[in-house]
């Protein structure tokens, strides 16, 4: 009879840890100045953010100059953003041919790099228990 | 003749410069500055507003009708702080507007990204060709450091105002307002387009772009669009500043100043490495493809005049050589900081010289005894063979620049030149066709000069066929703006 009490008490407690997990970041973007495409929207933590894969993202139809996404379930704990619109709907970030992104890109913070992306110690945000929101401007 | 007419310039301008116009003292805060420092100090940031410039000697021809256009470096200070490579001000667009022997002047600056930054913030941000910016200053693209500074064309109804890492800045003609970075096509966005284009007589535009070893090739039309795109490769991170073109084939000077390290500024990661010699690129125009190499002893240059074939296939063209690279690191800052001394100029001046490329085996290079640099040809004759290369010669201890306008003939040797004397330091003089002529002498040049012991500005226009006369006619301004680099006749 403990045995299913432990089994329960413990799917409680999961419960609850994956409640107090399950946080939001809201994304805004703002001045998208070519309403045509996809943005492809990467949260990274410290270890992914330079060249790794995401570990949550969305992918999402631009219709005007704003799009707003929530990325659910995310541990707290720091975070950086990447965003680049995909203005053709090639499923890559074009380049011209030395190698400069030709579609428009930003990150977290409003952060900008160096001829590069914005380093993480200035696109990173901290997700709390309250979630949180970050506005990017695309242009 | 020749001291005559210079002697009657110099008092005929005295004499207008004393009865006709109070002059301004150099800018306030430059009393101390040494005369010759005008060529070097910042501009008024709303720039120049249109204003009649005084003919002072000769008479304007009927004929001349039409537009110069020059870009040169026109911030040098914030505060204290001043720009530690003369490369680096930002462009200011001198206009000057010829039509019935009146001459107008307009000037302003164009309102880069980079410039509209540093303007907020009164600060150096961008790092620069040799001066280190600020390391908090995002940069996304090359256009956000472009300073749009070094020379002008025009292309489709709009002049574009060129830098050389960066793409053109697209201009008014007319009034001289910024419109932003020219985009040749949608994937070419912030390429580099190097300022010295090269225009067929048709008007069809060639240029080259430098990233690392790769070499962006553009041709667009007199209209300003695209007509072809390609890439082709020089082997090593060289510094190129200029090429030439004849009518058959690109000619790409590969100097052994190479790029052997990335650090902020640019030119603190250049090398002089003389051993490697001079390597000569050399691309078909109707296939980029198709390469030959040469090969010539090691030199430096910034300039080049053009380039032509004879039936042979040999390929001649004029270039400004150094023995070694001038104007490296710290290049032009005393200069800014107004502390120059004639001790400063380089052991080596250019040599003016002829390279000579036989169809195969080494370069050849034929030096004259003309220390110039900033050569023009005829732009009817730029690709196929011609006769005549102006430059601007001659130095004086007491100011940098230089000091004569020199015309010289390759079929002859021989060198027609006007002297200007220590007080004015001579710039780029553009060969203007004259209406229904055909040959090279048909023409005149045209081009500025800093008076600097009257702190005055003036635009002589010389006839081709005699320069050793002296100006055909003079306008001045009676304020001064400061020295540029290249410019366009429209």
């Amino acid at each position: 009879m403990k045995h299913p009490q432990s089994i329960a008490a413990l799917v409680a407690a999961a419960f609850l840890q994956t409640a107090a997990i399950a946080e939001t970041v809201d994304i805004t973007v703002e001045n998208i100045e070519v309403q045509s495409g996809t943005l492809h929207i990467g949260l990274y933590d410290a270890e992914t953010y330079d060249g790794g894969n995401a570990v949550n993202g969305a992918q999402v139809t631009v219709v005007g100059n704003t799009v707003s996404v929530s990325l659910q379930d995310i541990t707290p704990g720091e975070y950086g953003v990447k965003i680049f619109h995909d203005e053709d709907n090639d499923g890559e970030m074009d380049t011209n041919p030395f190698g400069l992104p030709t579609e428009a890109y930003a990150f977290s913070n409003n952060a900008k790099g160096r001829f590069g992306p914005a380093k993480w110690e200035d696109a990173k945000f901290v997700v709390s228990e309250a979630g949180t929101a970050q506005i990017i401007s695309l242009n | 003749m020749h001291l005559d007419r210079r002697q009657f310039i110099g008092s005929g301008l005295s004499a207008g410069l004393t009865s006709a116009f109070a002059y301004p003292a150099a800018a306030s805060g430059d009393a101390e500055m040494p005369k010759w420092h005008a060529g070097y100090r910042t501009a008024p940031s709303e720039g120049f507003d249109q204003k009649a410039m005084q003919l002072v000697q000769g008479r304007p021809p009927a004929e001349l009708s039409g537009t110069l256009y020059r870009n040169g470096p026109a911030q040098f200070h914030y505060g204290n702080a001043h720009a530690s490579h003369w490369f680096d001000g930002d462009g200011m667009i001198q206009r000057i507007h010829i039509e019935d022997g009146q001459a107008i002047h307009t000037g302003k600056f164009v309102q880069t990204t980079k410039r509209m930054a540093e303007q907020d913030a009164g600060a150096f941000l961008a790092d620069g060709f040799g001066t280190r910016g600020d390391a908090s200053y995002p940069v996304q693209s090359s256009d956000d450091v472009n300073a749009a500074n070094t020379s002008v064309i025009m292309a489709g109804g709009e002049l574009l105002a060129l830098w050389e890492a960066g793409s053109p800045w697209r201009l008014d003609p007319e009034t001289l307002e910024s419109l932003g970075p020219k985009v040749w096509r949608n994937d070419l966005e912030s390429m580099p387009y190097l300022a010295h284009p090269k225009v067929e007589p048709d008007g069809r535009i060639w240029n080259l772009g430098v990233s690392r070893t790769k070499i962006a090739i553009y041709l667009s039309g007199a209209d300003g669009n695209l007509i072809e795109f390609g890439l082709t490769d020089m082997g090593v991170p060289a510094y190129l500043h200029d090429w030439a073109m004849t009518d058959r084939h690109l000619v790409i000077l590969v100097q052994p100043w190479i790029r052997t390290r990335f650090i902020p500024p640019f030119v603190n990661s250049l090398e002089w490495r003389p051993d490697d010699g001079l390597k000569i690129l050399i691309v078909d125009k109707d296939d980029f493809s198709n390469t030959r190499w040469a090969q010539a002893p090691a030199r430096a240059f910034f300039h080049t005049g053009a380039a032509w074939e004879e039936a042979d296939g040999t390929i001649k063209l004029d270039v400004a050589f150094y023995d070694e690279p001038i104007l490296g690191k710290g290049g032009g800052s005393s200069e800014i900081a107004g502390t120059w001394t004639a001790v400063e100029r380089p052991p080596y001046q250019s040599k003016f010289s002829l390279l000579v490329i036989p169809p195969s085996g080494d370069a050849r290079i034929i030096e004259t005894q003309l220390d110039g640099d900033f050569p023009q040809i005829d732009p009817r004759y730029h690709g196929s063979k011609r006769r005549l290369s102006a430059l601007v010669t001659g130095v004086t201890d007491r100011h940098p620049g230089n000091t004569t306008l020199s015309l010289h003939d390759w079929e002859t040797g021989m060198t027609d030149a006007f002297d200007f004397g220590d007080n004015r330091i001579v710039e780029e003089f553009l060969f203007v066709p004259k209406p229904g002529g055909s040959d090279e002498r048909d023409s005149w040049l045209v081009g500025p000069v800093l008076n600097i012991s009257t702190q005055t500005r003036e635009i002589h226009v010389f006839d081709s066929a005699k320069v050793s006369d002296g100006p055909v006619c003079t306008w001045m301004a009676d304020y001064t703006w400061p020295l540029g680099f290249h410019g366009t006749w429209s």
